[in-house]
Parts: C-alpha cells; structure tokens; sequence
C-alpha cells in the first residue's frame, strides 16, 4: 500500500510539473499580428551610402487583413488589399530589418511568391550578390518567381485597382506561357540559382509598369561571367526563344496562303525543338529541329482559302515555317552577334551530347557560341481547322 | 550479466526494419551535397549504388563473423578472440563509437529543427525531449524498439516517396547527363564519401546475437542495406535531376531546398518540407536510439552489469558529447570522422577476427 502510494505520487506530481511545460505555441503569434510578406523588390538608388557603398532599397509588399476578403462588396473594401513597406540599407537584410523600425507586424517571409528586380540594379551589380540572401534565407521558398522590371521595380507592386494584389497577379500571370510564346517560361529561384552556380548566360522575364499596371514585356540578356543584365529582347525575340528552346506550349503564328492577302492565325498546341551539335575537329556547328503541330485558329475572310484541300494546307504550313524561321534567325542572331551570350540552350546540349569538348570550351564559351553556324530546320504540321472546315 | 530471454529475440524482418532504420539517417538531407562536391559530374547516382555495395560487403563480413558464434554479439565474442585485454579495449572503441554516432544524430536534430521549425528555440530544449524520448524507448530492451521502428517504417516509405515524387515538375532529366561523362575516375572518387553515409551494417555485429534464427542474417543484410541504398539513390536522383550538380552542392540542405523549390496547388497542403522533416527526424530518432542501446549493452557487458542503469549513465555522456561541436561545421566534421573512425573499427578489424577465427577453427580441426 506504501509503495503504492508512492508509486503515485511519484507519477503525480511530474505529471502536474509536466504541464507547466506542455502549454505548447510558447512562441506563437496571432495570425493578424504578422506581416505576410508576398512580393519583394529591389532597387538600386543613386545617392551612395555614407562609405561609398551601394544604397538599395527594398519594397516588402504584405498582405494585410483586406487581401483574403478581396473582392467582397462592403465596408472598408476602399482599403488597399495590400501595403507597400520601402526601405533603405547597404544590404537587403539591413533593409529588411530597417522596415521594422515603421511597421507594427512581424514579418514572415514564407509565402514569397515574386521577387522584382529593378533594372538599374540588375545592369550594375552582379545578380549573384542580390540574389544570395533570398537564397540563404531559409524562410524564403526556392520556388518564388523572378522578374526584372524595366525602371522602378517598386512601381511594379503597385496598382490602382484596391482589391488586387500586385504580386499574386505577378505570379498568376506567368502562368499563361502555356497559351502565349511572348511569355518566358516561369523561372523560380533554385533554377536560377543553378544558372547562375553553372555561370551560364540566362534570360529573365521583363515587367513592365503601363499606366499604373504590370505588364509582361520581353526579357532581359545577362552576361554569365558577370551575371550582370547586358541587353534586352523584345516580345517577338522572345517567341523566337521559345521556339528554340522548345519550352513553349502554345501561341499564334500569324501566316498567309499567298504573300499580302488576308492572314490566316495559327494556334500552336506543341513546340518541340531538338538542339544537335555537330563536332567535326575544332569546329562546332548546331542543327536545330523544332517541330509543330497546331490549328488554324482564325480566318479573316472565311472565304479566301479552302482549309479542306491538302495542297492549300501545305501552303499554309509553309509560309508559318518560314514565318518561324524569321522569329528563331532574327534572335539568334541578336545574340550572337550583338549581345554574344548564350542564352538558347546550346551549351546545354553540347556538355551533354559531347563533355569531352565541353570540358574544353566551355571557359569561354559565350565567345565561343559567337561564332559558330547554326541551322534551322522547322516543320510545322497543320493538324485540323476548328468548326469551321468547307466553305 | 543479463541472459537473453526468450522475449529478447528478434525476427528477421524485425532485424531488417531496424537495420533499415539505422541505416536511413543524416544522409537523406545531407548526401547529396556530399557527393556532389566530392564527385562534380552527374553520376553521382552511380556512386551511391556503389557505395551501397561496399556496405553490403561489409554488412556479409560482419555477419560471418558473428554467425561464428550463435547468441553471443561482439562485445562477448571479442574477448572469446583476442584475449580479455584486446578484447575489452575492442569493446571500448565500439561503445565509444556508439555513443558519439547517437550524440551525432542528436546534435543534427537539434540543428535542423531548429532551423527549420522551432526558430528560437535552444539547441538544449529540443535535445532533451529527444534523449529524454529515446531513454525512455530503450528502457524495455530490444524488443519495444523493433516494435516501433516496425511503425515507423511504413511511414517512412510511404510520406518519403510521396514528398521527393512531388518534385517531378521541376525534375528535368539533363541535369543527370551525360552518363559518365567525365569518365569512371570522379565516380569512384566519390565512394569513400557515399560510403560514409552507408557505415551501418555494423549493427549487424549486435544484431545478430538477437536474432531468432542467426542463418538468416545474410538475407537481412541484403534487404536492409537494399533498401537504404534504394532510398539514397532516389533521394540523389530527385535532387540533381531537380536542382542540378552544381546547385546540389551549394545547399547545405539540398533535399529540403529541392522541396522548397516547388509548390502544388489544388491538394490540402502545398508545402511539403515539414512532411520531409518529420520522416526524416523519426529516421533521424531510429538511429539514435538502435546507436544508444547498442553503446549501453556494451557497457553492460563491459562491466557484467544490467543494461538499465548503464541506460542511465550513458545519458550525460551523449548530451556532452552532442553539446561539444561549436557551429555547423564542427558537427559536419564529426560526422565525417565517425566515418573514418567506422572505416577502421568496422571495416579493418571485423576482416582481420574474421581470418582469424577462420584461422582458429582451422586449427581446431587439425588437432583432432
């Protein structure tokens, strides 16, 4: 009976002690005390630092309690869904930590979903050095977007509309590369990470800032070597990017049965495109395959071709494949003659198809990609006409 | 001395589950940047395989050699080999080996779950709960801990191939070629580093003394170190075909970061890194706890005392040996030199009893 009595006391008074220590979330914070922050962006400002350095300052965009109910008619609905926290520092943790002097929230950088670089930055400091806290941070997912915008990438989280937020439409938009080649294929950090670890040349996709509103609007050339923003590419330069590269999912190539009559649109519904080296001593050479299958999509006048004959058919494909034949020559020559980089992907195939050679250019390959020939061969396939067939 | 009792025996799949579990440890987070710095081409899938091998050979020798003596595990045998002195100092090197893996696994806990998912929280306030858990499981001897790993497992398999197939939208197959681009030489390189993550099977050298029918041991090996190896190499592949060679080696967590890198909408949970933590620190405890029991039984049998109170005195030994690596990479370096001290404890020396007792067996024989 003794023993068991103090048996029980000693289970007792540990179970009771126990719960001082299982009250559990001793560090929790209330969910309307933090500061989610969704989209960042960093700017490069004129004026130096005290010591010359470089002044950066960064846009925290949070999400406040207005951005969940966004859309709901009702009182209050004037308030922003978001709100925009700028600050300056020599570092982007210093800037970051520098907010919290203006803010009342804690802030939490888990849910990063676009990260916005401004181009004067991009251009002047190597990529690699803006991009190492967001990769070091654990908070900060790998899977966040990258854009660089064209001025002010502050300007970019903004908006007029007060029930958007800017850097979920930001992360939203990408998503229509699958119907549109003018867009680059979303790329997150990790990836870019591994341009930027394997120093090869890479593309960034451009946002712009029209009256007030983002706008995807080409991309930007960085060098691999000083993984600084070198150059730019215009919308079409980018649909040649996709075509090369074969990462596009669909689009439109704008076509004629005969030259100056009415266009015919074709809607792609698959880009491959397969990158072959050729090694022949010193030279290298490149043949590049890149296949279609797609639609017609639209017809101005319903009347002007018969869809239904075969002949007119590969008429059609012919002129699309010499309109695609435009949009890949026009960008790969810009750079490789203007911007000399690689940016297509021919290194890629190169280390993989031939690593002996690889292993002995790829020092100075971007010099090197310069000067070598390439040649397209494309083939385009008209699979059906839609609803619309006999006239 | 404690006898071994009827209920203290393990079945041979119960021997595999834990072998398994033993082997699965910080080498899921961590092997794959290992590797890659050691090997710089895509093969490192190749090394893994090979790696898994060399452990599977030892894993055959250390079996043998505990098959020469039925129901008695090395610190027992040990003696029976190279006399009382040798024999205990063997003993001694082996308990301390198992001590400082178990304060190992521990300490990387304790890192990155704090890191990852308690930020604030001191390294002291998670180990304790950890060791205090792990005692607590030991308590009872063999038997609880191969019930529990035996749940543990299935867990394991299913949430782990779940989390890392995840990945397959960002997996792109050229970042894992060329196949062997680079030639055989960076591949083989590369062993020695893979191999570290493998230095398991000497488990087997207490194991097999528990087993029901010892005959089996061979074939636990085989699937224990299969399995593993089987993990590793997905774990390797998912991550470089996902991330690449050179971003691999850049993270110092690289499988959380490859589950970092990619979000699924339209399930219930888009993030799946705290699935990946939890698996691995239930594989993280499996080690810690087989590596504690089994330091604990070799004191036991060092100074022919009971098991428990040993339990006890191991206690503070494992969290001042856990506490002693300054930053991160002190604890990397330990881990790095128990494997070189595993090299030589468990590779060496089981061989040369191993001949040895071939040798013995040999002369007994011409005598008669």
């Amino acid at each position: 009976m003794k023993l068991s009595n103090n048996y029980k006391r000693f289970v007792f008074i540990p179970s009771i002690l126990s719960l001082l220590f299982l009250t559990s979330c001793w560090s929790t914070n209330e969910i309307e005390d933090l500061g989610l922050i969704l989209g960042v962006a960093v700017d490069l400002e004129e004026e130096k630092g005290q010591e010359g350095e470089n002044v950066i300052t960064l846009t925290n965009q949070l999400a406040t309690s207005n951005s969940s109910n966004a859309g709901i008619e009702g009182q209050g609905t004037q308030q922003n869904a978001y709100k925009n926290v700028s600050e300056t520092g020599s570092s982007l943790m210093e800037a970051t930590r520098n907010s919290l002097l203006e803010i009342e929230e804690i802030l939490l950088a888990h849910h990063v979903k676009v990260l916005v670089i401004g181009e004067e930055l991009a251009s002047t400091t190597s990529l690699q050095q803006t991009l190492d806290y967001f990769i070091r941070e654990h908070e900060i997912r790998q899977s966040c977007q990258i854009f660089i915008a064209k001025e002010r990438a502050s300007h970019i989280l903004e908006t007029s509309e007060p029930s958007v937020v800017p850097s979920m439409k930001l992360a939203q938009m990408t998503k229509a590369h699958d119907r549109n080649s003018k867009i680059l294929m979303p790329i997150h950090l990790s990836k870019l990470n591994r341009k930027i670890q394997s120093d090869a040349s890479f593309l960034l996709q451009n946002v712009i800032s029209d009256q007030g509103e983002m706008k995807f609007d080409g991309a930007s050339v960085f060098d691999g070597k000083t993984k600084k923003l070198q150059g730019l590419l215009n919308k079409e330069e980018v649909e040649g990017v996709n075509w090369i590269t074969g990462e596009g999912k669909g689009g439109l190539v704008k076509s004629y049965v005969e030259k100056k009559s009415t266009p015919i649109i074709y809607e792609i519904l698959s880009m491959n495109s397969n990158i072959q080296p050729r090694v022949n001593g010193n030279d290298i050479s490149f043949d590049v395959e890149i296949e279609s299958e797609g639609r017609i999509g639209e017809q101005k006048e319903a009347t002007s071709i018969d869809p239904s004959s075969n002949e007119t058919l590969i008429k059609v494909e012919e002129n699309i494949e010499e309109e695609v034949q435009k949009l890949v020559k026009s960008v790969s020559e810009k750079t490789q003659q203007e911007y000399q980089v690689d940016v297509l992907g021919f290194g890629e195939s190169l280390r993989i198809e031939y690593p002996k050679v690889w292993e002995k250019v790829k020092k100075d390959w971007d010099k090197t990609f310069s000067e070598v020939p390439i040649q397209f061969n494309v083939n385009v396939t008209i699979k059906d006409y839609g609803t619309l067939g006999n006239k | 001395m404690i006898s071994l009792q009827a209920k203290n025996q393990l079945t041979a799949s119960q021997t595999a589950v834990i072998l398994t579990n033993y082997t699965l440890a910080v080498g899921i987070l961590t092997l794959p940047r290992a590797a890659a710095q050691e090997v710089q081409t895509p093969d490192i899938w190749i090394t893994v395989l090979l790696g898994g091998c060399v452990s599977l050979v030892a894993g055959v020798i250390h079996v043998k050699l505990s098959q020469q003596y039925p129901g008695k595990n090395f610190y027992e045998y040990s003696q029976n080999l190279v006399g009382k002195v040798l024999g205990s100092l063997l003993s001694i090197f082996v308990i301390v080996y198992f001590l400082t893996l178990s304060a190992f696994e521990a300490r990387t806990v304790a890192e990155v779950a704090g890191f990852f998912l308690l930020d604030g929280t001191p390294t002291w306030a998670i180990l304790m709960p950890f060791m205090a858990i792990g005692l607590y499981l030991i308590n009872s001897g063999i038997n609880p801990i191969a019930r529990l790993f035996e749940i543990i497992f299935p867990l394991t398999i299913i949430l782990f191939l779940l989390v890392i197939f995840m990945s397959v939208g960002i997996f792109e197959l050229n970042n894992l070629r060329p196949v062997l681009g680079s030639g055989i030489m960076p591949v083989l390189k590369g062993i020695k580093t893979t191999a570290l993550a493998f230095t398991a099977a000497e488990i087997m050298v207490v194991l097999v003394a528990f087993m029901e029918k010892p005959e089996k041991a061979i074939k636990v090996v085989l699937v224990g170190v299969g399995i593993p190896t089987l993990f590793y190499l997905i774990t390797v592949v998912m991550v470089v075909g996902g991330l690449s060679i050179e971003v691999a080696q850049t993270y110092t967590w690289p499988t959380i970061s490859l589950i970092q890198s990619f979000e699924i909408t339209g399930l219930i949970f888009e993030r799946f890194e705290s699935f990946l933590l939890i698996i691995w620190i239930m594989q993280i405890f499996a080690t810690f706890t087989i590596s504690f029991y089994a330091a604990s039984l070799g004191l036991s049998h060092l100074f022919k005392r009971e098991t428990k109170p040993m339990i006890y005195l191991l206690i503070p030994f494992i969290y001042i040996v856990a506490m002693m690596p300054k930053n991160i990479n002190e604890l990397f370096k330990l881990g790095d030199i128990l494997g070189y001290f595993a090299y030589i404890l468990f590779g060496l020396f089981p061989l040369l009893l191993l001949i040895g007792s071939w040798v013995k067996e040999g002369r007994h024989e011409t005598k008669q």
